[in-house]
């Protein structure tokens, strides 16, 4: 029989404490008393009782995106999940669901139909398109012509950022991750081969056809970024069918062809969806169902963790020194807005895939959870001021940033203990990934 | 089973106790202060607690925590010098900090932060003497595996690298008497700019070495051969006769049953153990911790993946026990048989509001 007792929130003191100092409110008493997700324990059912479902009446407080706002949200966030927690107590222990083949089935085929297939067939789609713009833009530079291809480029890092999140499958094979984007690029391998390329001219360099055989960090977005946005730029509008313009247009071509491969992979029906689809003992990617769920529920708890660890963390840690140069397309000032695609792509999948229906309606509060700091998350992120230079320097857009930190985290939290917990995968202390 | 005489439990007791002092001893309240005369052995393993914190706790036999030490963050792997009593807690890979604990409570705690364009693998081990503590660390941008040295005689500086003649090292061991390192290089390739992400799964290079640990020289070194190149061999142990056995990861197709388990001796070829293949399914091709039992002759060998925990005999290698235990994490030898933990927190019989961390250390000399 479950024993629930009150344990200290996470985050309660350190944010209670944090708040007042920043805000002069005073830590409301009730932030001691609060569950926070566990780890199941073996014949023992979850206590995981993070958010109650009323926890989303905290949208309401959110509308504004003011540095205060984003405040008031966190601490009202908090105040509403820690004096909820007997609403789930009442129903009794939940039940761990029982991952049946048909079930497992059913979500992983949402997860590849609905989601993956989809999320590359649109990638592939603007890839292509921005191959277009960029060309027509280089035969015969205009303003407009500018702004379509700003527009196409724009699109293309959202679709990307939509099935980044996906770091395992046909993506990682070939190089096929790097290829598409060559980040992080800690000593700048990238930006020296690319403006070495562009010093050289080499016409070789300007044919998508034969760009795969060459270094990833000229093959990708790094790369078309540098030689859209990037110095010496402005060089684009200055003549037709310069090299620079034509180079870009071959990366974005060939960023195309890759988004292709991995369209066609995933909709092979006896390839990887087959595997995905359909665990069983003799299947090379995943033995069992719970094979199967535990590398779901990672793409999203990996997922997270790069938004924090690789997108944010590698420009901004607070109380650290910035290095807004080192935030993946700070040229093109789309920094957030691939970091909302991240977070879209996300609720995407664990919204689309059914996910959230294995969770025993007396703790829902965990899908609740989720789906809050997700939107609170993408309430926040586009407001960032979008030139890296300021977010990192002004104080009102700091905080944005340092919401995003502890939110982020926080939804590390809520995928890997709180929903790998009520769904019996564990802590999801060590996603069977290698140590 | 062999049975372990309670006279060894005792001297193994009192050897901590002497080793840890009365200045540690009195900083425990009285539970813990009890659980501690009462325990014929002492470990100690990593932990997450149910608030998010990180840290590494002293465990009686029985797993009564008797003693916790936060950390900055996930600790793996761990050092014990019974020469000394410092317990090194090594960050999981790709971190950058490994905090050394005097267990006699004489010195304050050293956090050793890792050299500039190096982190910790999460495993290292002391010589003999406790004089030189060596830790598996990457050197991510030359992508080859190295062997820090540091002088626990003055602050634990840095005072020399090994290189271990692989990539993606793991753990890292030193035989009885300190001639020896032996390195797990598991052949895969990670950087720090790419979290944790596994580079190279279509061209790993697993191997063993064995190195000179006077000079850093390569002795020996035992690659897989080409049909077992995705069999990441990652954890060691070393039985009374001084055999390394092995344990490892297997990164290829899941409907694969490859061997997960083998040793060898110096100057020998690899030899891998031919489980039956329930055994190696129920590992789910992955083991996690291996740990031998000397005085009983075993080896004990955990799964978290398949929820497994396994005891083999070392002489034949023929599986003992097998059980099942959810979410099984580290392993130690025990004064009888061996101490099992669990992501679940579960350690021995009792339970802790904890997630164990993948290993376990003994800080009693019964192995």
């Amino acid at each position: 029989m479950l024993t629930r007792r009150p344990t200290f929130h996470r985050f309660g003191p350190l944010l209670a404490a944090g708040l007042s100092r920043l805000r002069g409110i005073p830590p409301h008493p009730t932030l001691r008393a609060t569950f926070s997700p566990r780890g199941r324990r073996e014949n023992e059912t979850p206590a995981i009782i993070p958010f109650s479902p009323a926890g989303r009446r905290c949208r309401q407080a959110d509308e504004g995106g003011t540095p205060r706002q984003i405040t008031l949200l966190l601490a009202t966030g908090l105040l509403l999940a820690t004096s909820l927690p007997a609403a789930a107590q009442e129903g009794g222990a939940p039940v761990l669901p029982e991952l049946t083949d048909e079930v497992v089935t059913g979500i992983m085929t949402r997860a590849v139909d609905d989601v993956i297939r989809p999320g590359y067939r649109t990638f592939q789609a603007s890839a292509g398109a921005l191959a277009e713009t960029t060309a027509a833009f280089c035969k015969a530079p205009s303003e407009d012509g500018r702004k379509a291809v700003d527009d196409a480029f724009r699109q293309a890092v959202t679709d990307w950022g939509h099935i980044e999140i996906v770091r395992i499958g046909p993506v990682i094979e070939d190089n096929r991750f790097e290829r598409i984007l060559f980040y992080p690029d800690r000593k700048g391998t990238g930006l020296k081969q690319v403006q070495a390329l562009l010093q050289k001219q080499d016409e070789a360099d300007t044919k998508a056809e034969t760009m795969g055989s060459k270094s990833v960090a000229i093959q990708g977005f790094g790369a078309i970024e540098f030689a859209l946005y990037g110095t010496g730029a402005e060089t684009l509008m200055t003549a037709p069918e310069t090299f620079r313009c034509r180079y870009a247009a071959a990366v974005a071509s060939h960023i195309e062809t890759t988004a292709g491969q991995l369209v066609a992979a995933w909709d092979a029906p006896d390839g990887v969806q087959r595997d995905w689809k359909h665990p069983g003992p003799q299947n090379p990617v995943f033995r069992t169902g719970k094979e199967a769920m535990t590398a779901l529920l990672g793409i999203l708890v990996h997922g997270a963790e790069a938004v924090r660890d690789q997108r944010v963390e590698t420009f901004y840690r607070h109380g650290g020194i910035a290095r807004p140069k080192s935030a993946a397309f700070w040229r093109s000032e789309n920094t957030w807005t691939s970091i909302d695609a991240n977070l879209e792509g996300l609720q995407t999948l664990f919204d689309k895939s059914g996910m959230e229906e294995l969770i025993d309606p007396s703790i829902a509060s965990v899908n609740g959870n989720i789906d809050f700091i997700l939107k609170s998350l993408r309430r926040v992120v586009p407001t960032i001021d979008t030139t890296m230079e300021k977010a990192v320097s002004t104080p009102e857009e700091q905080q944005k940033i340092n919401f995003v930190l502890v939110n982020t985290r926080e939804l590390i939290l809520a995928f890997d203990g709180g929903y790998g917990g009520a769904i019996g995968l564990g802590s999801g202390f060590s996603f069977s990934d290698g140590d | 089973m062999a049975a372990t005489g309670r006279h060894s439990a005792l001297v193994d007791r009192r050897a901590f106790l002497r080793m840890a002092g009365a200045a540690w001893v009195a900083t425990l309240g009285a539970g813990e202060s009890f659980a501690l005369t009462r325990t014929d052995a002492v470990f100690a393993s990593g932990y997450r607690d149910s608030d998010g914190r990180f840290g590494i706790a002293v465990l009686a036999e029985d797993g009564t925590v008797i003693d916790r030490t936060p950390l900055p963050a996930r600790s793996h792997g761990m050092a014990f010098s019974p020469a000394t009593g410092h317990l090194v807690a090594f960050a999981r890979r790709p971190g950058t900090f490994a905090l050394v604990i005097d267990r006699t409570g004489k010195a304050a705690p050293v956090t050793i932060a890792a050299t500039e364009d190096r982190h910790f693998f999460g495993h290292g081990c002391f010589s003999p003497d406790g004089r030189v503590l060596y830790a598996s660390e990457n050197d991510f941008d030359a992508n080859r595996g190295v062997i820090g040295l540091y002088d626990a005689r003055d602050g634990y500086r840095r005072i020399d690298e090994y290189s271990t003649y692989g990539i993606g090292t793991h753990d890292l061991s030193v035989s009885d008497d300190g001639s020896l390192l032996i390195a797990a290089n598991g052949g895969i390739e990670t950087h720090p700019d790419f979290g944790r992400t596994k580079l190279n799964l279509d061209h790993m290079e697993p191997s063993l070495a064995l190195i000179d640990a006077a000079t850093g020289a390569l002795i020996e070194r035992h690659t897989l051969p080409q049909k077992l190149r995705q069999l990441s061999t990652r954890h060691i142990d070393l039985d009374d006769r001084g055999r390394i056995w092995f344990a490892c990861q297997y990164e290829g197709p899941r409907n694969d049953l490859p061997p997960l388990v083998g040793h060898f001796g110096k100057g020998e070829d690899l030899t891998f153990l031919s489980l039956p293949e329930e055994t190696t399914i129920g590992l789910a091709n992955y083991v996690g911790a291996i740990a031998v039992n000397r005085r009983e002759g075993l080896v004990g060998l955990t799964s978290p993946n398949g929820g497994r925990f396994v005891v083999l005999d070392a002489g034949t290698g023929s599986v003992l026990r097998e059980e099942s235990v959810i979410d099984a994490a580290g392993i130690a030898a025990a004064p009888q048989g061996f101490a099992v933990s669990s992501y679940g927190g579960r350690f021995a019989g009792h339970r802790a509001d904890v997630s164990w961390d993948q290993h376990i250390a003994g800080l009693t000399p019964h192995r």
